[in-house]
């Protein structure tokens, strides 16, 4: 049985510059009238044909970039918006996590503020009584739960949110990036709770820029390019063709006058043509496990016969995050010159990285190191999914291993004054 | 524009969310007694202090002959307090929990819904000082009292109808609150709050029921609590017959409106 069920569902949004906002501009419109050219209408359709099916039980993705349409079909599924054209049924409640905490009022307190925010999902007081205490327990706010919410901090709140949509249990559960907020800790257990919600038979619809935790949760996903859909089906395959859409479109974007321009620089005289990621198994791919071999393959174009370039590669989280910058000059490999098309290869053995998304770089310069050919800052993306059970805190795991050392046991001790080296934290970017 | 009728489902859903309206109200009036006593005394006191000083104005700067002046203000001073508190509220429902009406789905008639309860029940509450003073006047209440409730009801069933009409106006039209504002003032002295319709010149008192419910409210709410006797039933009804027309229209403007709510908010 399914839970939703869209079929050929559009939308569009009609935007009337001219229309008039206040009663005055109505007024001022009336008193002079004809005199603006004819009332501009600009449609916009936010969703065009898109039909899916979710069946109970089961947890559905939905991937694609901002203003794709993402949201307008949430909202239209969770019924506070209606589609233009097109049929959605939906078996059972519904209950949006659109915007953790977006019902309480400062001046109640926790406890008040969960009846209001669960009558506002259309429960009653018998029912939200009956989880009262779990809410309380799961946000770890016993202590506080008769203070009123402006004294709490905005971790206290976020878990309260959480807590109550998630607690309130209804039959479908729609989440908007719930995840991207609260402390590492309380996302573990978030993600927890939803698991567990979806062992219990709930269905979840959850949309996420975090590629990996749509394929760890989804059954299935659904990818919206522009309001229409583009992939539907097994996630992996799904999130897999999205990240090589968006990969080559920031690639196609450096090369044109985009608003990326900015990202791509150099005389030219080497071009970078294409950057591949490959797993051990030479395929291409942007999804790698901790641990897993990785090989960035540089295509080259040289127009003309150019002596000891250098390629260098750099490796980068977030826009501000330098995590290491290898080029063929350090390793010590000295290319006498290119001409015409060939490739380079960076061969990593074991990725040392743990959970997250990374940004990689490369170049072509001189063998002086100060004249770039062709430079691409952060066009390319990949996503490290940590191994169960390894190093999870921090974005990289250093080759290492731990010794107890006991008083009695030990043959050694460790030295007056000791302190172990704290964990890694990269540091600013060089330069 | 048939289907913008409100059917019996629209009704029905309205009741599965009656605890929604609840938690609404006890939110605004804990918020505004922030849970003490001294809140009530406070919201009771602007319509004291104002009855106070009409009753200055017009039995010692120009006195009215009317007897005690006092409480005849009070009366109108409730029921206009009631009107502003509703009509002025209910205008910014909907607007002020914008990011609830974009994002969750309910029916939303339960924001300017609750914005009249609330202000319902402070009128409620001001109902015992207005007591208080009737006894001091020598007034003890008589048997027509039960008929209080019912001309309760209508002033409920015509603030309702213009806050759901105006709740919706204000999300295309995001001035209607700074219009109201000057409405207001206006429609103030155009009711009885501190003269009597009858003393109105010419044929204005009858225009004057005909065009301002408010006044017929009044003249009701007086009837029982000033003059202490028995209100002409005909015009009881024909009060509430007017305040009804008003709730019918007003849900009818709110309905047409509503599925662009979500979108313009």
């Amino acid at each position: 049985m399914d839970a939703v069920v869209c079929q050929g569902v559009s939308k569009r949004f009609i935007l009337r510059p001219d229309r008039p906002r206040s009663f005055q501009e109505l007024l001022i419109g009336l008193l002079h009238p004809r005199r603006s050219a004819p009332a501009r209408r600009l449609e916009f359709w936010a969703l065009r044909d898109v039909s899916f099916a979710v069946p109970a039980g089961t947890t559905f993705g939905i991937v694609g970039e901002n203003g794709s349409g993402k949201s307008t079909l949430l909202r239209i599924i969770a019924r506070v918006l209606k589609p233009t054209s097109g049929h959605v049924r939906v078996r059972g409640r519904v209950a949006a996590l659109l915007e953790l905490g977006a019902g309480f009022h400062p001046e109640l307190t926790g406890r008040e503020n969960i009846y209001l925010y669960g009558s506002l999902l259309g429960l009653g007081r018998r029912e939200i009584n009956r989880h009262l205490e779990s809410i309380v327990g799961f946000a770890e706010l016993a202590d506080f739960i008769d203070t009123p919410v402006k004294h709490y901090s905005s971790g206290m709140l976020v878990r309260l949110g959480f807590a109550v949509a998630v607690h309130l249990s209804p039959d479908i559960l729609i989440t908007d990036e719930i995840l991207a907020v609260g402390d590492e800790a309380f996302q573990h257990k978030c993600l927890e709770k939803i698991y567990e919600f979806a062992r219990a038979g709930g269905t979840i619809i959850l949309v996420s820029h975090d590629l990996n935790l749509v394929r760890q949760l989804c059954d299935r996903a659904l990818w919206l390019d522009r309001g229409r859909v583009r992939a539907l089906g097994d996630p992996v395959a799904v999130t897999r063709a999205y990240l090589d859409w968006a990969n080559e479109k920031a690639f196609l974007r450096s090369e044109g006058s985009g608003a990326a321009r900015h990202r791509r620089w150099g005389s030219f005289e080497v071009e970078v043509t294409r950057v591949e990621l490959l797993d051990g198994a030479g395929n291409p791919t942007w999804f790698f496990a901790t641990g897993d071999p990785l090989t960035i393959r540089i295509h080259y174009r040289a127009h003309r016969r150019i002596e000891r370039p250098v390629f260098g590669v750099g490796l980068h989280q977030g826009e501000s995050v330098h995590i290491t910058g290898p080029n063929t000059k350090f390793a010590g490999l000295e290319i006498d010159f290119v001409e015409g098309e060939g490739a380079v290869e960076y061969r990593v053995r074991e990725l040392n990285l743990t959970r997250g998304v990374y940004l990689v770089s490369v170049a072509v310069s001189d063998h002086s190191l100060t004249h770039l050919y062709d430079y691409h800052d952060r066009l390319y993306r990949f996503e490290v999914r940590p191994r169960p059970g390894r190093e999870a805190f921090g974005p990289v795991y250093l080759p290492a291993e731990w010794r107890h050392l006991n008083g009695a046991a030990g043959p050694t001790r460790p030295r007056p004054g000791y302190t172990p080296a704290p964990p890694p934290s990269p540091g600013p970017p060089p330069g | 524009m048939l289907s913008a009728i409100p059917g019996p489902g629209r009704l029905a859903e309205l009741y599965r969310y009656r605890e929604l309206i609840y938690n609404l109200v006890a939110r605004d009036l804990k918020v505004r007694y922030k849970n003490s006593v001294v809140g009530v005394f406070w919201s009771l006191l602007n319509p004291l202090v104002m009855s106070a000083i009409f009753t200055f104005v017009f039995t010692v700067l120009m006195p009215s002959g009317l007897p005690h002046y006092a409480l005849f203000v009070l009366i109108g001073l409730l029921a206009w307090n009631w009107t502003v508190g509703a009509v002025v509220g209910g205008a910014q429902s909907i607007v002020a929990h914008g990011h609830l009406v974009k994002k969750v789905y309910f029916p939303v008639e339960v924001l300017p819904i609750s914005t009249v309860l609330s202000n319902l029940v402070n009128f409620l509450l001001a109902l015992i000082p207005l007591f208080g003073l009737m006894l001091l006047s020598g007034i003890v209440p008589g048997p027509q009292l039960v008929l209080l409730p019912l001309a309760v009801l209508t002033q409920l069933v015509f603030l309702l109808g213009l806050a759901l009409a105006l709740s919706a106006l204000n999300v295309p039209f995001r001035d209607t609150a700074a219009v109201l504002d000057v409405l207001m003032l206006g429609w103030f002295f155009l009711t009885p709050v501190f003269y009597r319709v009858e003393d109105l010149a010419g044929g204005w008192s009858r225009l004057m029921y005909i065009v301002n419910p408010l006044a017929s409210i009044i003249a009701n709410y007086r009837v029982l609590l000033y003059y202490n006797s028995w209100p002409d039933p005909l015009f009881m009804l024909r009060t509430l017959t007017q305040a009804l027309v008003v709730l019918a229209a007003g849900y009818l403007v709110f309905s047409l409106l509503r599925d662009r709510l979500p979108e313009e908010v």
